[in-house]
């Protein structure tokens, strides 16, 4: 240990150390000056000893009789900048007399200094008795230490306590110790990655570090992590680890105090960044400052608490009773059940054959009874055996594919997960270890959310049996749910990429296509059900058909639904409620009645949407007049579900016209606004000459519906409303449909005059608004057909044209479009390909063409 | 003053939050609530099992305007809201009678 003398140069000296202020004050100058950890709080300890030996000097009384001890945290010289400070002083009986002036004399100045101060007066004989039923002081009693006085007084406490209280007393001491840590527990929540950890009392915080060494103590006399270390408790490499863990625990605490300004020991989210900061973190492109400092403090804590979890195991076993041979039972070779944990027989074992960590996890399974310490520890100890080999075993991975949905699979993720195989055979999690989520819906970190995913999977088993029924396979829906968030700690886009990476795992782990496609869905739209159900319009039908159509059979349904569920409950307990569950229920069924119909269930591969197709085509043909013959084959099912069958009757018979005339245009008036249809043969540059003409005309577009039949006739139905208050009859309808004619036929110079007309409201100052993110998003997953381009923007006049003019120039064919405005902000979505008929692939051409509509969305 | 208090479908929520953006109107409570009007709670029956809502998951936005304003906030909502179908849900205006702000001490309009 380091004195503050001679340690590191500074101004400040013991006797300076009174007031608060001033002590905060040499508090931030030593932090400042880099001193930090277990040299802080010795520094701290010693300016306290230094003070009350002084006092206890003035007061000049007979120090033989009197001892001044130190408990608890101050009794092991750990005092942080506002921990409470607990000493006690011990007297002789005799002296009785002169205890009140001698206690003014330490306390008074104490108290003046602000500082929190536990203090007692008691004999020898009262501390025994008192130590009877306190457990705190029993436990404070370990770390008692003589600051100053009689050293016979204080060695004879010692001695009497040790007779009474230790010697032969280790079992009780256990219980106790065992007792308290489950309370703790209870209270504090089993986790050590919950959002805002308790460095001292959270699992993996100091009381379990202290509870360790205490009994350590007690139990076998072992002093410290050292002679833990000599006697085979602990591995050097675990001590290092632990050590580490410790010195940033104690580096937080400190610091913590800080900034809080009190004695805190909660590192509350509201002081979680300053934290980060104060430990050097910065923010990086895909991880925040205080994302990659939770992940430290969640890291340490976990080992802290897996070093302590091992410990006490380990003591439990020394102090039970003795086994007898009958109570060991051969699982498999190389593999025993012994009192009820699995063992693995031979550490040495597992080098010749990697494959027995597998059958572990698999023995523990099936007999429901958790891995022994030791072999939990020779399966972290052995991580480096697990290879590609490995990894790439059919035998392996099936049994894998077996604990999962199999029984116990959250203990047995758990206890693959603490081990530190999980991230071995999956190296894909080890972004997401420890990873933590900085903000107030995501209770653990990724890694831990996920096996709470599982564990909420194995909790909906039981209360919804009869969706679960549907699930054919379970172990793919606890495969999806295991990965769900594996595309974490990259940024923007964590379930796509998600879903990309399982695709990898699941070939590596021999899953037949069909099963990866299931994986690769359900992890790419684990959102997309929560998001529908509270943004969308369930009575929207056409909404669930397309819906329906996406998820495509009950049973994947059925698998969505069930993880939509518990990655809600996983996250927290603010993210899911009865709320949130009525309306996602509403949905489920909703999809669920529509994929279930009897007639639409009869084959395999369920289609609602086509049913849908049907009932319209058959409609159609009955309103249709008789003269007109229909080819059904020029519409898409996407065409047909988009109108009322009336109106594609309309659309039919107005095609006829085509024949005589070039461009068709209707228009009347709607409740809200102004319905207009465009028919003519579809051509490049279509849409931005319509989009054009509109906007010379004052016209705002609300939603478009852009279809092209087989034939190549296009039927543009856009609705619409007059930017200037115009109203419908005042409109001049005639001159547009002529504009339009000729702007379809290239005679008319959209360009410069949509220049001329828009110039004096781009000199206008524009009116303030907050600025709507602009966003352009070319997308090749959604539509199996079509590139899918999507832009956000804030709406303006003659945007539309500026892109679709845009998709022209590049040679853009957009075969369906929707144009929705929200409020001020417009959402387009275009399905488009490009002049070869070919998706958008290219990553060159994609980056230009993103350039280009972004250009052309701004800059105007 | 007074207190508008809007029951609106939840996905209408995003709208109508910014058309009042739109107007100015730059701070609301907004709560989860769930009730039944018209639009009663229902059972529906999948694969034999039978699943009961017996109420309907609806936002509620609370605006505290001045009462000059009522009428303009009140479209607003009824516009961005307005589906014409059943459960489009309610509006109901209050009288408020003081407005205070628990950091500065500040009353009335100065409050809102």
């Amino acid at each position: 240990m380091h004195g503050p003398s001679g340690m590191v140069q500074t101004a400040l000296k013991p006797q300076d150390f009174t007031g608060l202020q001033a002590r905060r004050q040499a508090l931030d100058t030593y932090w400042q000056q880099g001193i930090s950890g277990t040299v802080l709080l010795r520094m701290h300890s010693d300016f306290i000893d230094h003070h009350l030996a002084g006092s206890f000097k003035k007061a000049a009384v007979n120090e033989d009789d009197f001892a001044l001890v130190a408990l608890g945290g101050y009794g092991r010289q750990e005092l942080y900048p506002f921990s409470d400070i607990d000493i006690m002083l011990l007297y002789d009986t005799s002296r009785k007399d002169e205890l009140s002036s001698l206690v003014d004399a330490i306390l008074y100045p104490l108290w003046d200094t602000g500082l929190e101060v536990g203090h007692a007066v008691r004999t020898p004989e009262e501390c025994i008795a008192d130590a009877a039923d306190d457990f705190f002081f029993r436990v404070a009693m370990l770390d008692a230490r003589l600051i100053t006085g009689s050293e016979t007084l204080f060695a004879r406490l010692q001695e009497i306590y040790k007779s009474i209280y230790i010697e032969g007393k280790r079992q009780e001491f256990l219980h106790d110790m065992l007792d308290q840590r489950q309370k703790r527990e209870t209270q504090y929540g089993r986790h050590t990655y919950l959002l805002e950890p308790h460095i001292k009392e959270s699992c993996g915080g100091f009381r379990d570090i202290q509870s360790m060494l205490w009994t350590a103590q007690v139990v076998f006399g072992l002093k410290d992590l050292a002679s833990l270390q000599e006697a085979g408790l602990i591995s050097q490499e675990e001590r290092v680890r632990f050590e580490q863990a410790q010195n940033y625990l104690v580096r937080i605490r400190n610091r913590l105090h800080y900034v809080s300004g009190r004695k805190n020991d909660q590192l509350f989210f509201e002081h979680q960044e300053e934290m980060a900061q104060a430990f050097g973190f910065t923010n990086q492109k895909d991880m925040l400052a205080v994302e990659h400092f939770m992940r430290e403090v969640y890291g340490h804590m976990q080992t802290v608490s897996v070093t302590v979890d091992l410990f006490f195991e380990h003591v439990e076993e020394v102090l039970g009773s003795e086994e007898s041979p009958k109570d060991v039972k051969t699982l498999e070779p190389g593999i025993e059940l012994r009192h009820n944990r699995v063992h693995l027989v031979n550490t040495e074992l597992i080098s010749s054959k990697p494959r027995l960590f597998m059958r572990l996890f698999r023995q523990s399974s099936r007999t429901g009874k958790p891995l022994h310490f030791r072999t939990r520890k020779a399966i972290t100890a052995n991580l480096h055996l697990v290879d590609d080999k490995l990894r790439l075993s059919r035998r392996n991975a099936k049994l894998f594919l077996s604990l999962l949905g199999g029984p116990e699979s959250f203990r047995v993720m758990e206890e693959m997960l603490d081990t530190g195989f999980l991230t071995a055979y999956i190296p894909e999690l080890a972004k997401v270890e420890s990873l933590a989520q900085h903000d107030i819906y995501h209770v653990f970190t990724v890694d831990r959310h996920l096996v709470q995913t599982i564990a909420e999977l194995e909790r909906l088993q039981e209360e919804e049996p009869n969706i679960y029924a549907v699930v054919s396979a379970p172990p793919i829906l606890f495969l999806a749910a295991l990965l769900h968030d594996v595309g974490k700690g990259f940024g923007h886009g964590h379930a796509e990429r998600g879903a990309d990476l399982a695709r990898h795992i699941g070939a590596r782990l021999g899953l037949e296509d069909d099963e990866i496609a299931v994986v690769d869905f359900l992890i790419r739209d684990h959102l997309f059900l929560s998001h529908t159900a509270q943004r969308r319009d369930l009575e929207d039908e056409e909404l669930i058909m397309r819906s329906a159509r996406k998820v495509k059979t009950p049973e994947r349904l059925a698998m969505l639904y069930l993880l939509t569920i518990a990655d809600a409950r996983a996250t927290g307990p603010t993210v899911w409620n009865d709320w949130k569950a009525a309306l996602l229920l509403e949905l489920y069924l909703k999809i669920a009645l529509l994929l279930d119909r009897k007639d639409i269930s009869e084959k395999e591969q369920v289609r609602g949407a086509e049913l849908g197709a049907q009932w319209i085509r058959e409609k159609v043909s009955e309103l249709v007049p008789e003269n007109i013959t229909i080819n059904f084959d020029l519409f898409s099912d996407d065409y047909l579900l988009s109108f009322p069958p009336e109106v594609i009757v309309e659309h039919i018979t107005h095609a006829r016209r085509l024949e005589k005339q070039e461009v068709l245009f209707s228009h009347e008036q709607r409740q809200e606004s102004w319905s207009l249809l465009v028919m003519t043969r579809d051509r490049p540059g279509l849409l931005a000459r319509i989009f054009g003409v509109l906007a010379l005309h004052n016209l705002n577009v609300l939603a478009a519906k852009i279809f092209t039949w087989a034939d190549g006739t296009a039927v543009d139905t856009i609705e619409v409303s007059s930017t200037i208050q115009e109203n419908y009859e005042g409109q001049n309808w005639q001159a547009m449909q002529k504009e339009l004619e000729l702007a379809i036929k290239q005679r008319l110079g959209l360009e410069h005059r949509l220049g001329r007309k828009l110039a004096p409201l781009r000199n206008k100052p524009q009116p303030v608004q907050p600025r709507l993110a602009t966003r352009v998003n070319i997308d090749n997953h959604v539509s199996e057909q079509y590139s899918v381009i999507e832009v956000f923007s804030a709406d303006r006049i003659g945007l539309l044209y500026d892109i679709t003019k845009t998709l022209s120039y590049f040679g853009i064919n957009i075969h369906r479009a929707r144009i929705g405005s929200k409020a001020d902000q417009i959402v387009d979505v275009f399905y488009v390909l490009d002049g070869d008929g070919n998706k958008i692939e290219n990553p060159d051409f994609k980056k230009e063409l993103h350039e280009g509509l972004l250009y052309a969305v701004i800059n105007q | 003053m007074k207190k508008i208090e809007a029951i609106i479908k939840p996905f209408k929520l995003d709208d109508v939050k910014e058309a009042l953006n739109g107007i100015g109107i730059k701070g609301m409570t907004i709560s989860e609530v769930k009730g039944y009007g018209r639009q009663k709670g229902h059972k529906e029956i999948y694969r034999g099992a039978e699943y009961i809502v017996d109420f309907i998951p609806k936002a509620k936005l609370e605006i505290i305007v001045d009462s000059a304003q009522v009428d303009k906030v009140i479209d607003t909502i009824i516009q961005a809201a307005k589906t014409g179908k059943i459960g489009d849900g309610k509006i109901f205006v209050l009288p408020v009678e003081e407005v205070i702000r628990v950091r500065t001490g500040e009353k009335g309009e100065e409050a809102i």
